[in-house]
């Protein structure tokens, strides 16, 4: 979709308002967008979840427009945080609506995760990894199995058993340690 | 063998069953911010992770034809972006036709299977074998809290699109796929027409597929899609059995009709081409048609797309070729030894 303003390029701010029923949308390349906002013509002031609860023009067709509103462009701007791998902004991602790079996650996970949780429903995933990950899961369910056991252990004033599972953590812990280094 | 050339499980509902899943390497960006050398890197890697055994094929994606690209896109071996794309990619196949790797798609791996009539545990396993195999080559981007990393956002923690194609003439005829689409909605999955958004003109083709990928297994995943297919199953037997019951004498006049069509036209497009199909498909499961298969209209489907006729058939040009070769196909396939039952 072309700027509707410059029409040489291509949108990437969709802005909508609704005054006391009164409808006004803009598609605007970035460009037009600053300017628009320096005449105060878009109103970045709106609280960013009551923008985000309300769907607008036919978001699953304009991933875009997961990221790319007005006010959060207006909000992260100043931040000039970017991506080590891959270079990207913050206002790139909203612009094109996907990452950069995988690292990008990392980067702006603060900025993301609201996103994120809005289309899945959830934040945290629940299924298969790599094989190298598959080893780090399996040690973290361990390490919270016996942090687990212990403590019934001592509930139950079986301290012997508490001994045992302290001494078989600590040895899981050191060798985490050790590959850590 | 792919999937239009062999029979499946319920086959008089489910066309096929598809699983996605979406890879990437860490260190490269994704999409125009890789440069081609990155791009040919990643392609070279995939290859070599794959290289081990003889059962994988690998094609340049990028220097065949146009119409060997779209002609694959109609087989539904490759999404429409990746048949439509530029730049640099490549397509890995199983030998068996059933297994399918784009390299730089949307992301830098996709391993999509499709496997006949109802088999999403099939086609599920074979990807996740793939993907095994990928993975103990290579560096897979991944988070423990978002899972798999994926270019778009929409993708994450597992990376996974589990589907299938559904022929639903009765839930169509009955009017009903507005609250269909809305009750799926309702549990995360997502019903698309073949071609168009929620069309029926397209054969009364549809896709049904998951749409959440984050904070549930794959196995979740599958398991829900395929308890849902098989109360859909259940559904759209019953309503077409109604639909014939209020008159009989109509409808097999209208598929009668069609399979006449079928036999003796010289020339028909692509859009008579899904109603034929649509008609004799349903007559099939009706038990009106007894010559000819659902495996076998399927397959005539997708012989007759219009990039796989110019593809498979010598002089095929303009549209009046393309319509005589597509009712030349349509009758020689119809005449042919059987090709395995339901």
């Amino acid at each position: 979709m072309l700027c509707e303003r410059c029409k040489k390029n291509n949108a990437t701010v969709f802005y909508r308002e609704s005054i006391n029923g009164k409808e006004r949308s803009l598609s605007l390349c970035e460009e037009c967008a600053e300017k628009a906002r320096k005449n105060g013509e878009l109103e970045t002031e709106f609280p960013v979840d009551g923008f985000f609860t309300k769907p607008l023009m036919g978001v699953d067709k304009l991933f875009g427009s997961l990221f790319g509103f007005p006010q959060l462009v207006g909000q992260t701007t100043s931040d000039g945080k970017k991506c080590p791998l891959c270079g990207a902004t913050f206002r790139d991602l909203m612009a094109e609506g996907k990452a950069g790079c995988p690292e990008c996650y990392k980067t702006f996970s603060d900025e993301l995760s609201s996103t994120i949780s809005r289309i899945h429903g959830a934040t945290t995933h629940t299924g298969g990894a790599p094989s190298r990950f598959k080893a780090g899961r399996d040690l973290k369910q361990k390490i919270r199995s016996l942090e687990k056991g212990i403590k019934t252990a001592v509930e139950e004033e079986n301290y012997e058993e508490a001994a045992r599972l302290r001494d078989e953590l600590r040895a899981i812990r050191a060798e985490k340690g050790d590959e850590e280094k | 063998m792919k999937w239009y050339e062999s029979c499946g499980k319920d086959r008089d509902v489910i066309v096929s069953s598809r699983v996605r899943l979406a890879r990437n390497i860490v260190d490269y960006p994704f999409g125009d911010r890789l440069d081609d050398a990155s791009k040919k890197e990643i392609i070279a890697k995939v290859k070599d992770a794959l290289a081990d055994g003889k059962e994988y094929v690998f094609r340049d994606f990028a220097s065949l034809s146009e119409t060997e690209r779209i002609a694959a896109e109609e087989e539904h071996a490759v999404s429409p972006e990746f048949a439509r794309g530029s730049g640099p990619r490549a397509l890995i196949e199983s030998a068996d036709g059933t297994a399918f790797i784009m390299i730089l798609e949307e992301d830098h791996i996709r391993i999509q299977t499709i496997t006949p009539g109802f088999s999403l545990d099939e086609a599920f396993d074979k990807a996740r074998e793939i993907d095994g195999k990928l993975d103990s080559k290579l560096n897979i981007a991944y988070d423990e809290k978002l899972g798999y990393l994926t270019h778009c956002p929409t993708n994450l923690g597992t990376g996974m699109r589990a589907s299938v194609m559904m022929f639903l003439p009765g839930i169509a005829h009955s009017g009903d796929l507005r609250s269909l689409q809305n009750q799926l909605g309702k549990i995360g999955l997502t019903i698309r027409g073949m071609a168009g958004e929620g069309s029926s003109a397209d054969g009364c083709l549809f896709q049904i597929s998951n749409q959440v990928t984050l904070g549930v297994s794959e196995e979740e995943t599958v398991a829900k899609l395929v308890q849902i297919t098989e109360r859909l199953i259940e559904q759209e037997r019953t309503l077409r059995r109604k639909m014939y019951e209020a008159d009989r004498e109509a409808l097999t006049d209208r598929i009668m009709r069609s399979y006449g069509v079928m036999l003796y036209a010289t020339l028909v497009d692509t859009q008579e081409l899904f109603r034929l199909y649509s008609d004799v498909r349903l007559g099939v499961s009706l038990g009106v048609i007894d010559c000819v298969t659902a495996e076998r209209l399927d397959r005539i489907l997708v012989k007759c797309m219009p990039a796989v006729l110019i593809r498979d058939n010598d002089g095929v040009r303009d549209a009046r070729s393309r319509d005589r070769a597509r009712a030349e196909t349509i009758r020689r396939l119809l005449s042919g030894a059987p090709e395995g039952k339901k």
